[in-house]
C-alpha cells in the first residue's frame, strides 16, 4: 500500500473538464515532481488532492483511507497539507499567528510545542520575526513561513505549488535544501512547478503533464538528457 | 455635556457591537445578513414580552431565542445555500429578513409592542456635578464589558484567530484544518448573542417595539463595517463605534438642524471612502509585500 495513491482521476471546474485519467502513486519518505507549461492542470490536479474540488470520476485513497469527497480541514487532519501558489499566508497576523493556525489541523495536540520549537529550529528566520506582521516579509521567508505552517500539522505527505514563484535563485535553492531535509525526516514531498530543471533533478520521479494527462514519467537520470526533457515537456513535435 | 459624550459613547458602543456580530458573519461567509436585523429585533420582542418576569430571566430568555434563530438561520437557509454565490446569498438574507418581519407581524401584530423594561434606569444621578441618566452609564458599561469580552475571545482564544484568519482568506483557512461548518456555526451564534445584547441596550431606550425595529440599526451598523474595513474584525468594531459617536454628536449639536444628522453623516462617510476605499483599517494589508 502506497501511502498516496491517485487512480484514474478525471476532474475540472463544472462543465469544463481539466484532467484525464490521472495515475500515480509515492511511498513514504519519497519526492514527486510535476511539472509541465502553464494551464495544463497541475494546480486542479492539486486542488483536487486536497480536497478543493471533487473529481467527477477515479480514487483518491491516503495511507489506504479513500479521501474522496472529504473536505481539506478533514483531509489535512489525515496528514496531506498543501502549501498554496502565491503562498496564501495571513498578512495582517503576526507570523507567530500564521503558525499557531498550522496547529488547527494537527492530530496530536500534546506535542504542539515541540512541534513549534521544531519548524523553528528549521527556518530560524521564522523566531527573529515572529512577533512582525506577516506580510511586511520578504518573499523567500513568505514561503518559509507557509512551509512551516503546513509543516506543524506534522503531515505525512507535502504538496506544494510552485514554491518557487517569484523567489530570486538563492532563495530557491535555500529552499529546495530547506524541502531536502524535510524529506529525510521522513515526509513525502510532492511539488508542482513550471520550471521542470528546478524539480527532475531534485525529485525521486517527475511526472510531465500536458493536456490534462501524464505524458511521461522521468527520473533525475533521465532529466540528464535534455532533448528528451524537452520532447517529454513539450511534445516530439517541438 | 457629559451627558451628551456618554451618549456618543453609548450609542456608538452600541453601533459597535451591532458592527462586530455582522462582521462576524462577513468575515467567515462574506455574507452581509440583513436579517441580523430581524435578530436585534426578536431580542427586543422576548424582553417585552417577558417583561414581568425578572430582568436577568427575560434577558437570557432574550439571549437563548436570538442564538437559536442565529444559528437556525445557518443551518436552515444558508447553509444550504453556501457555494452559490454571493448574489444569491444577499438576496437569500434579504428575503429572509422581509420574511422574518412578516412572522413577527403574525406573532406580535404590527402595531409597536410596548413595556417599561428596567424602569430604574430613567433616573438620573450626579457625575461631575451634572445629571446623567442611569441608562447611558449603564449602556457603556455593558458596551465595554462585552466589547473587552469580545475583544478577549477575538484576540487572545483559537477561536478568535481562527474566525480573523477566515476573515482574511477562508480558503487557506480551511487547507489548514480550520472546520468551516463548526466555525461559520460559532459565528452565527456569537452574532446571535451580539445582537440580543444590542437588542436589550436598545429596548431600554426606545421600548416601542415594531417587525422593523432593528433594520435601521443594523443598515448603519453596515456603514460602519464599510468605513472600518470589511475584512477586519478590529475595523468593523470601530467602524460601528464612529458612525455612532457621529450620529449621536450630530444629534446634540445640530439643534433644530439635527433633521440633517443623516445627511452630514452620509457626507463624512463619504469622505472618509474617498480617502481610503477600504476603509480605516485596511493601511495593513495595502502595506503587505508580496
Amino acid at each position: 500500500m502506497s501511502l498516496l495513491e491517485v487512480n484514474d482521476v478525471y476532474s475540472g471546474y463544472g462543465k469544463v473538464e481539466v484532467l484525464f485519467g490521472i495515475s500515480f502513486k509515492i511511498e513514504p519518505g519519497k519526492s514527486l515532481g510535476i511539472v509541465g507549461p502553464n494551464g495544463v492542470g497541475k494546480s486542479t490536479l492539486l486542488k483536487t488532492i486536497v480536497g478543493e474540488i471533487q473529481p467527477k470520476s477515479g480514487a483518491i485513497s491516503l495511507n489506504g483511507i479513500e479521501i474522496l469527497g472529504k473536505g481539506p480541514e478533514d483531509i489535512v487532519r489525515l496528514g496531506l497539507c498543501l502549501v498554496p501558489e502565491g503562498r496564501q499566508i495571513f498578512g495582517g497576523l503576526s507570523v507567530a499567528e500564521n503558525l499557531q493556525l498550522g496547529l488547527t489541523g494537527r492530530q496530536d495536540k500534546s506535542t504542539s510545542k515541540k512541534a513549534l520549537d521544531k519548524v523553528k529550529e528549521i527556518f530560524p528566520v521564522l523566531t527573529s520575526h515572529a512577533k512582525h506582521q506577516a506580510g511586511m516579509l520578504s518573499g523567500g521567508q513568505q514561503q518559509q513561513l507557509a512551509i512551516a505552517r503546513a509543516l506543524i500539522a506534522d503531515p505525512k505527505i507535502l504538496l506544494l505549488d510552485e514554491p518557487s514563484l517569484g523567489l530570486s535563485p538563492t532563495v530557491i535553492k535555500d529552499v529546495f535544501d530547506q524541502l531536502k531535509s524535510i524529506i529525510s525526516n521522513g515526509t513525502s514531498v510532492i511539488i508542482v512547478e513550471q520550471r521542470a530543471h528546478l524539480v527532475t533533478s531534485f525529485a525521486d520521479e517527475t511526472l510531465i503533464m500536458r493536456n490534462g494527462k501524464i505524458q511521461a514519467r522521468i527520473t533525475p537520470e533521465d532529466a540528464k538528457d535534455e532533448l528528451k526533457l524537452k520532447h517529454a515537456y513539450f511534445g516530439s513535435d517541438n | 455635556m457629559i451627558q451628551a459624550i456618554l451618549d456618543a459613547i453609548s450609542l456608538g458602543g452600541t453601533y459597535a457591537l451591532a458592527a462586530l456580530g455582522l462582521g462576524l458573519v462577513f468575515g467567515v461567509m462574506r455574507l452581509v445578513n440583513f436579517a441580523h436585523a430581524e435578530l436585534i429585533t426578536i431580542s427586543a420582542y422576548i424582553l417585552v414580552v417577558t417583561n414581568d418576569l425578572p430582568l436577568l430571566v427575560s434577558f437570557i430568555i432574550a439571549a437563548v431565542v436570538t442564538t437559536l434563530l442565529a444559528v437556525a438561520m445557518e443551518l436552515l437557509i444558508y447553509r444550504r445555500l453556501r457555494g452559490t454565490g454571493p448574489a444569491i446569498m444577499l438576496i437569500a438574507s434579504f428575503g429572509l429578513s422581509v420574511l422574518l418581519q412578516r412572522v413577527y407581524e403574525l406573532i406580535f401584530g404590527a402595531l409597536p409592542k410596548s413595556a417599561a423594561i428596567a424602569p430604574w434606569m430613567s433616573g438620573e444621578v450626579k457625575v461631575a456635578g451634572a445629571s446623567v441618566t442611569i441608562s447611558s452609564i449603564a449602556t457603556v458599561v455593558i458596551t465595554i464589558v462585552i466589547l473587552l469580552i469580545a475583544g478577549y475571545l477575538i484576540e487572545r482564544t483559537s477561536l478568535g484567530l481562527q474566525l480573523r484568519a477566515a476573515a482574511i482568506d477562508f480558503k487557506t483557512a480551511r487547507l489548514l484544518g480550520v472546520r468551516s461548518n463548526r466555525l461559520i456555526a460559532a459565528a452565527f451564534a456569537i452574532s446571535g448573542v451580539l445582537a440580543a445584547i444590542v437588542g436589550f441596550i436598545v429596548v431600554v431606550e426606545n421600548p416601542q417595539v415594531s417587525p422593523m425595529y432593528g433594520v435601521n440599526i443594523t443598515i448603519l451598523a453596515l456603514v460602519g463595517i464599510v468605513i472600518g474595513g470589511i475584512s477586519s474584525l478590529r475595523g468593523s468594531a470601530l467602524g460601528g463605534f464612529m458612525v455612532g459617536v457621529i450620529l449621536s454628536l450630530l444629534n446634540t449639536f445640530l439643534g433644530n438642524a439635527r433633521v440633517y444628522a443623516y445627511s452630514w453623516l452620509f457626507l463624512l462617510v463619504l469622505i472618509i471612502l474617498l480617502v481610503r476605499p477600504g476603509g480605516i483599517m485596511s493601511k495593513a494589508n495595502e502595506m503587505e509585500r508580496v
